[in-house]
């Protein structure tokens, strides 16, 4: 196959998700990790940088979302799920809210320069860090990345 | 009279013998309708169907096993069979009643792939 055939890159079954989903987990985890660098260095560029890094997180997680669910609506035929399935799905989900909590919480900090950022942020930011590394394991396993070549 | 009798007795005898043959041999033909259709399994393990090519004749019963921990499918690639998805141990069966060349493939890992045969 060629890799720039764009016709059967955009055709390939179910591949989309699983091509798209390293955008939001690398953005959110670097922004989660410039976001801590900020709050304890006191830099304005590591805030601004956790902040874009947010930004390209919560932009990238919605193609990752719908991708994941058109496939399941089209190659599962919207079956009702169950096991690893269902989880990812759940925690999949759950993860794209807390991307869009974090970034709400950066962007209503931007707007109101009078308040500083709640401290509450990085403890929803780490256990969205964790739910999201947990929904990118269960998709790694479902996608046989540990299976044959 | 006597050597009339003798015939009719063994036109009797000639009729008995054929309609003899003829109810074994639809005795035969019955039980050769009624032979269940044979049956074939593919074992869906380690994120491959094992054998990814199986030839069958027409009337044959394919059935896939999802032998790995991971769900998996079978899905025909011109849409003639999809099963649901299979976890551990669960099974999926389809008949083939048309000989032709079926490639199927798994919805959730494309790029497992395999063939069934129908002669």
């Amino acid at each position: 196959m060629n890799p720039f055939d764009i016709k059967a890159a955009l055709l390939a079954k179910h591949a989309q998700h699983v091509v798209l989903i390293h955008f939001p987990i690398g953005l959110f985890i670097a922004g989660v990790v410039f976001d801590f660098l900020a709050q304890s260095t006191k830099r304005l560029a590591l805030a601004e940088a956790a902040y874009y890094n947010l930004l390209g997180a919560a932009i990238s997680a919605v193609p990752v979302v719908a991708t994941g669910l058109l496939a399941w609506q089209f190659q599962l035929d919207g079956q009702k799920l169950k096991g690893i399935l269902l989880m990812h799905l759940v925690l999949g989900c759950t993860s794209m809210i807390l991307i869009w909590i974090a970034w709400g919480l950066h962007v209503r900090s931007r707007r109101r320069p009078q308040e500083n950022l709640p401290v509450f942020r990085l403890g929803l930011e780490t256990l969205a860090v964790a739910i999201v590394g947990l929904t990118g394991h269960l998709g790694g396993f479902l996608s046989g990345i540990n299976g044959p070549s | 009279m006597r050597r009339s009798v003798f015939i009719a007795i063994l036109t009797v005898m000639a009729a008995m013998g054929l309609g003899g043959v003829v109810a074994e041999h639809k005795s035969f033909m019955a039980s050769a309708r009624e032979k269940p259709a044979s049956a074939a399994e593919v074992k869906i393990d380690n994120f491959v169907f094992g054998p990814a090519a199986i030839t069958v004749s027409v009337g044959t019963t394919v059935t896939w096993t999802n032998h790995d921990d991971i769900p998996h499918t079978v899905a025909s690639t011109a849409k003639v069979f999809k099963s649901k998805v299979l976890d551990t141990d669960e099974k999926f069966s389809y008949t083939f009643t048309k000989a032709g060349e079926y490639p199927y493939f798994c919805s959730i890992h494309p790029k497992m792939t395999g063939k069934v045969v129908v002669q």
